[in-house]
């Protein structure tokens, strides 16, 4: 036992760690299973309850692919053609004409768009300034700054893509940059296919909505808190109270949780700012259940015209280990929309070295600009892109000859993110469809039952033929088998990997293969045996004799899995994870795993094991 | 209990009827190749590809008539898994202004008013991914053979790295013959080239190495224990030696993909499919191929240099 120990605690910690990493996944199922027995209300309360649990569980749990769960896999690319016509100005037939041709040539896919299109342009004798930039500038000129504009779009089109998911409250989305112009979007549970197009193509919307006033907007919190309360306490009486007469306690911060949340309903959850700008917070895992309220048609009629709620698009500050979201209400009638921008640059203000955003606008927002931030010195103006605000500065003075600068930014990736915010309410960055796969749930059950079935299935039959074969070796061999799909689940769900279809064909697979080690192994102790040695020396040298075949063929399977890793997409790669996942469990499971346990069961002299 | 005890069965005098099978075998493959044709799947080709289920089974040639009337002669048309299921797939992406699944859909329910269809899978694939796919795919391969081929130099010698590479190519092209050769001849066996074909490929490139480099770690052993003993009775010793390993792995390894092909549902049909076969030619190239290959180059080599000294 003793020259084990270092291999023992290896083995117990593997178990161990394994089990720990699947745990949430065995707890998301006992929730998903009682909320399906569940219904109507009782699912609601349920789930309201456990609430915070349920998150936790599953944003652990091992995560099953598209193929398995149901949902759209979009690959988006940036449209190079559609961006150069909507970048056009003053365009006329001659320009329609020539774009014809490009989009012609581009289509093949040979030449990069900008090349063919400066060619195209420059054959038929007109100038670019025609239709780009200013009548001084150069072709070159032009180009270079379309070429600019090409490659900032692509980050514009994650933003807005990002942003647009982020609202629509897909659970688990996957967003990817994929090369230099493309974009995978992943979306489980998604199979409305017209709205996710619609959503994932649509013109991005930037505006600029002044907050609502505090005082206002205090009124209108504690007016659903007091709703809510009275709810509670009472439902009947609701329908006759009139709702301005309610009247909340005061908010005292020593009471005990649960009684702040029984009086305060709302505020318990959505709490405003100390300074009294009418800004609240919300912790993340309290979204959906605000989100739940505000949507209520009784809550609506609680809130006056021209008043909206919107969300940050990112959380604000984390305290105690929770991220929290800031609510704005602002005056649904924007002031400005994103197009009157021309420009979006972000700095390091070098007198301050603080990150800046600067922003220049067109004569005629200008205009309007300076009539707002006149009238509005001292309030907070919201940049809000697709329903989302990303940044809400106060106004500090009159600005006129449309060049603004924001400030406040914590560092310069968030002064970044601003800039490219402002620039997609300006510029285009138009995403064609490229690639687009759709599984139903009702497939994707069909094929978790199968796979499971086949599964369960393949390693009876290994197991019973290895216990028939080799007897008590075989069963020492279906115990690392057991231990092996334990560890290989344990490592899928440790790495948050994604399990897919293909992905559980390798699992099967890999049973297969993981004998494979430990019938060499036995086939070598029998011959020993043959000649004559005794269990334990039989043991040792067939061991030792296997070992080079196990090594060097699961070395050249492990490289064909890397290989598959790095040249498939999708479906590919999922089994070729797995299969990677599979030969490094399989090792450990059937040489060292089987090992230890030969040797304490050889331990006493004249131990018998029988290999069949 | 036990298959096979120690066996002494000259495999290696069988070498030159089994080289004419393989060739045989190969020559066919490759005629069915050229003149049916590799149906290429969506992913390499692009286009839409829609699983539909209908409530009630419908026959495909009715769907096929609605369809060649609307245009889409160049569609492909077939039953997938049960005959309610029916899968569509053409080159197109978009069909003038509407999108080509939308025309489809539309097409379908004018069509078979009384028979509703859920949409079960939906795929499109613009033709550039495609053409992607298929470099990639591709790439995939020659790696893979580069990287094995270097691997076996590395840890046996130069002569059987390409032993088991022509042992990997054999494997291919006779599952690739196969496979279109089967294409098609029964609802339940479609067999087009896909994502899953290659990934399965690619597991049946894995797996003929496995069995080979088990092989050739018993002749690079029994060559140091046999020396006064020729190559070739040395190959034949190895491969009696392990012939109870090969037939119980590839045993079990089929018994679990046979289970795959039977209940693992229409998706993972092919890819299981493909590897029964792949498992069992690769047990055999791994003797027949790899390690036979190993014995006529040496062989041959042994001559030149015989025949060298001679003229010296």
């Amino acid at each position: 036992m003793k020259k084990n120990r270092t291999k023992i605690i290896v083995i117990l910690a593997a178990i161990g760690l394994s089990l720990y990493f699947l745990y949430p996944t065995y707890q998301d199922y006992q929730h998903t299973q009682r909320l399906e027995e569940l219904s109507g209300a009782d699912s609601v309360a349920y789930f309201e309850e456990h609430e915070e649990k349920i998150r936790q569980a599953r944003l652990q749990r091992m995560k099953l692919g598209l193929d398995l769960q149901g949902g759209m896999r979009v690959v988006l690319e940036v449209d190079i053609t559609r961006l150069l016509d909507e970048l056009a100005e003053n365009k006329d037939d001659q320009f329609e004409q020539l774009m014809e041709q490009v989009r012609t040539e581009a289509a093949r896919g040979e030449e990069p768009v900008l090349d063919i299109f400066g060619r195209t342009f420059s054959e038929a004798g007109i100038r670019l300034s025609r239709y780009y930039g200013s009548i001084r500038d150069t072709d070159e000129q032009i180009l270079n700054n379309l070429q600019s504009n090409a490659d900032g779009a692509i980050d514009r089109a994650i933003q807005i893509v990002r942003n647009r998911v982020d609202q629509y409250g897909v659970a688990e989305p996957g967003i990817q940059r994929m090369g230099a112009r493309r974009i995978i979007v992943e979306l489980p549970g998604v199979t409305d296919e017209e709205e996710v197009r619609q959503l994932l193509q649509g013109t991005a919307m930037l505006e600029f909505k002044l907050l609502r006033e505090p005082e206002i907007v205090f009124t209108v919190l504690e007016r659903i808190d007091a709703y809510l309360a009275q709810e509670q306490e009472d439902p009947d009486a609701l329908e006759d109270i009139d709702v301005d007469t309610l009247e909340t306690p005061e908010f005292d911060p020593q009471l005990a949780e649960e009684e702040i949340e029984r009086q305060h309903p709302f505020l318990y959850y959505v709490r405003p700012d100390q300074q009294g700008t009418g800004v609240s917070y919300v912790a993340e895992h309290h979204r959906d259940r605000v989100n739940r309220i505000l949507a209520r048609p009784e809550i609506r009629e609680l809130i006056p015209d021209n008043f909206q709620f919107v969300w940050s698009a990112n959380e604000q500050f984390i305290s105690e280990g929770r991220e929290y979201y800031a609510l704005y209400a602002v005056h649904e009638t924007p002031e400005l929309t994103g197009g009157v921008i021309t420009s979006a640059q972000a700095t390091i203000d070098p007198q301050y070295n603080q990150p800046i955003v600067t922003m220049s606008m067109d004569s005629e927002g200008s205009r309007e600009w300076a009539r707002i931030t006149g009238a509005n010195i001292g309030r907070q103006i919201a940049i809000v892109l697709d329903d989302a605000v990303f940044s809400a500065p106060v106004v500090r003075s009159r600005i006129t000859g449309g060049r603004s600068q924001i400030e406040g930014m914590a560092n310069i990736d968030e002064a970044r993110l601003l800039e490219i915010i402002l620039e997609a309410g300006a510029m285009p960055a138009p995403v064609a469809i490229v690639e687009q796969r759709t599984v139903g749930p009702s497939l994707g059950e069909d094929s978790i039952r199968r796979g499971l079935n086949s599964m369960i299935l393949a390693m009876g039959l290994t197991i019973i033929f290895m216990i028939v074969y080799y007897n008590t070796a075989g069963s020492i061999a279906d115990l690392a088998l057991l231990f092996n799909i334990l560890f290989i689940l344990g490592v899928l769900a440790g790495f948050q990997a994604t399990l897919t279809l293909p992905g559980i064909a390798g699992i099967i697979l890999t049973i297969g293969m993981a004998v494979d080690a430990n019938v060499l192994i036995f086939e070598r102790i029998r011959e020993e045996q043959v000649t004559g040695k005794t269990l334990r020396a039989a043991i040792d040298s067939g061991y030792a004799k296997a070992f080079s075949a196990i090594f060097d063929a699961n070395i050249t399977t492990f490289m064909v899995g890397v290989i598959l890793y790095n040249f498939g997409t999708g479906p590919v790669q999922g089994f070729a994870l797995t299969l990677m996942i599979g030969i490094a469990a399989s090792l450990f499971s059937a040489i060292v795993i089987t090992r230890v346990i030969f040797d304490s069961l050889t331990e006493r002299k004249g131990a018998k094991v029988s290999f069949g | 209990m036990r298959i096979l005890g120690q066996t002494n069965i000259d495999f290696m005098g069988l070498r030159k009827y089994f080289f004419v099978v393989s060739l045989v075998v190969i020559m066919v493959g490759m005629g069915a190749i050229v003149t049916k044709g590799l149906e290429l799947g969506i992913d390499f080709v692009g286009g839409t590809e829609l699983v539909v289920e209908f409530e009630e089974a419908v026959p495909v040639g009715d769907i096929r008539a609605v369809m060649t009337e609307a245009g889409f002669d160049q569609a492909v048309i077939r039953t997938f898994g049960a005959p309610e299921d029916i899968l569509i797939r053409t080159i197109e992406m978009d069909h003038g202004d509407q999108r080509t699944r939308d025309v489809i859909l539309s097409l379908l329910a004018e069509n078979f008013p009384d028979n509703p269809t859920i949409v079960l899978r939906e795929d499109s694939i613009g033709p550039a991914i495609g053409a992607e796919l298929r470099r990639d795919a591709t790439m995939a391969i020659i790696v893979a053979l580069f990287a094995i081929l270097g691997y076996i130099a590395i840890r046996f010698k130069f002569v059987y790295g390409m032993g088991a590479v022509a042992a990997i190519f054999h494997d291919v092209l006779v599952a690739l013959g196969l496979l279109v050769l089967l294409h098609g001849t029964s609802p339940y066996l479609n067999l087009e080239i896909s994502q899953h074909i290659i990934a399965a490929f690619l597991t049946i490139i894995g797996l003929s190495v496995n069995d080979t480099v088990v092989v050739f770690d018993r002749i690079r052993e029994n060559l140091k224990l046999y020396r006064s003993w020729s190559l070739y009775d040395v190959i034949n010793k190895s491969i009696n030696d392990t012939l109870s390993r090969t037939i119980i792995t590839s045993g079990t390894v089929l018994i679990v993909l046979v289970i795959l092909f039977v209940f693992g549902g229409e998706v993972t049909r092919g890819f299981a499919f493909t590897l029964i076969i792949g498992v069992i030619i690769g047990t055999y190239s791994s003797i027949y191929i790899a390690s036979a290959l190993v014995i006529e180059w040496v062989n041959r080599s042994q001559q030149k240099a015989k025949a060298a000294h001679k003229v010296s």
